[in-house]
């Protein structure tokens, strides 16, 4: 559905229980429509393939980008919050789809080794499979310039995981947060590479942001964007108030 | 089952008939499974020292065998050490190179194993440092022309056509060396 100018959003469902059961696990997507040359599309956290109650999650968001003339064929970019399957998982089969750069939070590229590494193997006792990726650019604190005079913020925000990033538009005010906040709570921070504390810190320095649509990575029981100024700080003042003193 | 004689027999006493009609091993086909039975030992041991069990209790459990069967397993759990020897996990090679050393009594070959890998990482090192500004402003240059840019882009240079076609020519290299060492330390 369309937020604002060519901001576009896919929400994962998972507001109520009975979606959450139905539906399973995976992350919501956004995309910057014709933010690139020959008006190819940016495409933030593609979320997996299939899900653990398989779903087939890359199907549904083919066919959801569809309802608003948006072709999956036309993603020139993926940008990747942190590198845990459930966000970067369809990257690889997007690719082969179009041809678009696959771009992950650089920090996060020890957890990757890690998790195809020494934890491969206990991963896979818990059912999960680290999908591969293999990214064209890493991204860090600093500035994203895309074509169309397109700049984006890219913050780095740890605390769900070591090398998590959210990406600011400033001139649309729109915030992708990945797992680092959602509604009434955060992301969580017991994955290894997550710290309570940077989690912490990260909404901090994320509060301070001029910031009117904010765009979370699940909705986990609650709305997936936060729209209005005053609404989106009055959830940091919540999570501040109710969520940090058990962090 | 009319007459008390014809009870129903057990399936222990029809598997023991049948065993009998085969007829006893000979002293090959024993040797031949004993010797399955050694190498299996070996692998063992092999994958508990890898995953941590100390080079002494290595000892400790090849104590408790017959000298023959030692040799057997201490042949096997060598060649399967040597096989773990690679160049993707240097890292992990010294404590490899410890037991194998140990167990093949031969200093001169594991220094050469150990020279090689060392050589092998320096190579990849300055090769790394003379090409990465170059890959990177190439990957750099391919980025912006599809309209990607900032100071947020940190290039995947490992990744590049580039640079794999050059770390595949230092692991040809290096591979082959390493192969025959290991084939000397084998047979040693």
């Amino acid at each position: 559905m369309k937020l604002v100018d060519n901001f576009y959003a896919y929400l994962w469902p998972g507001v109520t229980m009975a979606e959450m059961q139905r539906y399973g696990n995976n992350c919501n997507s956004y995309v910057v429509a014709q933010a690139l040359p020959e008006n190819k599309h940016v495409l933030v956290d593609p979320g997996m393939v299939v899900n653990e109650a398989r779903q087939d999650c890359l199907d549904r968001l083919i066919s959801e980008m569809g309802k608003d003339g948006l072709k999956i064929e036309d993603v020139g970019l993926i940008l990747n919050t942190h590198a845990h399957p459930d966000h970067y998982g369809a990257s690889e089969a997007i690719r082969k789809m179009s041809g678009a750069q696959v771009a992950i939070a650089k920090g996060d590229d020890d957890f990757l080794k890690l998790a195809r590494g020494e934890m491969a193997q206990v991963l896979k006792q818990m059912g999960f499979e680290m999908p591969e990726i293999h990214p064209d650019f890493y991204l860090t604190e600093g500035e994203l310039r895309l074509s169309q005079d397109l700049v984006a913020r890219i913050m780095l925000t740890p605390g769900h995981s070591q090398g998590h990033i959210s990406i600011y538009w400033p001139d649309a005010k729109v915030f992708m947060g990945g797992d680092l906040i959602f509604y009434g709570s955060t992301g969580r921070v017991d994955i290894p590479g997550g710290s309570a504390q940077s989690l912490k810190e990260s909404i901090e320095r994320v509060a301070e942001l001029d910031i009117e649509y904010l765009l979370t990575g699940h909705q986990y029981g609650s709305p997936g964007i936060i729209q209005g100024k005053e609404e989106i700080q009055k959830n940091f003042e919540a999570i501040r108030r109710y969520i940090f003193p058990y962090l | 089952m009319s007459s008390e004689n014809e009870r129903i027999k057990s399936a222990l006493e029809i598997a023991l008939e049948k065993a009998q009609k085969l007829g006893a091993l000979s002293e090959e086909e024993r040797r031949r499974l004993r010797d399955e039975e050694l190498v299996a030992v070996g692998e063992a041991l092999a994958k508990r020292y890898l995953n941590g069990l100390p080079l002494r209790d290595i000892e400790v459990e090849l104590g408790r065998r017959r000298e023959e069967d030692r040799q057997t397993i201490s042949r096997n759990l060598l060649s399967r050490l040597v096989d773990r020897i690679d160049m993707e996990h240097i890292a992990g090679a010294e404590r490899i190179l410890a037991a194998v050393q140990h167990l093949s009594g031969d200093s001169g070959v594991v220094q050469s194993m150990r020279d090689l890998l060392q050589g092998y990482e320096s190579a990849m090192e300055k090769a790394w440092r003379e090409n990465r500004s170059v890959l990177e402003a190439a990957r750099r240059n391919e980025l912006e022309l599809k309209g990607i840019s900032g100071s947020a882009v940190d290039p995947a240079i490992e990744t590049s056509p580039e640079w794999l076609q050059i770390r595949q020519r230092l692991d040809s290299h290096y591979q082959e060396r390493l192969e025959e060492i290991k084939r000397k330390c084998k047979n040693a």
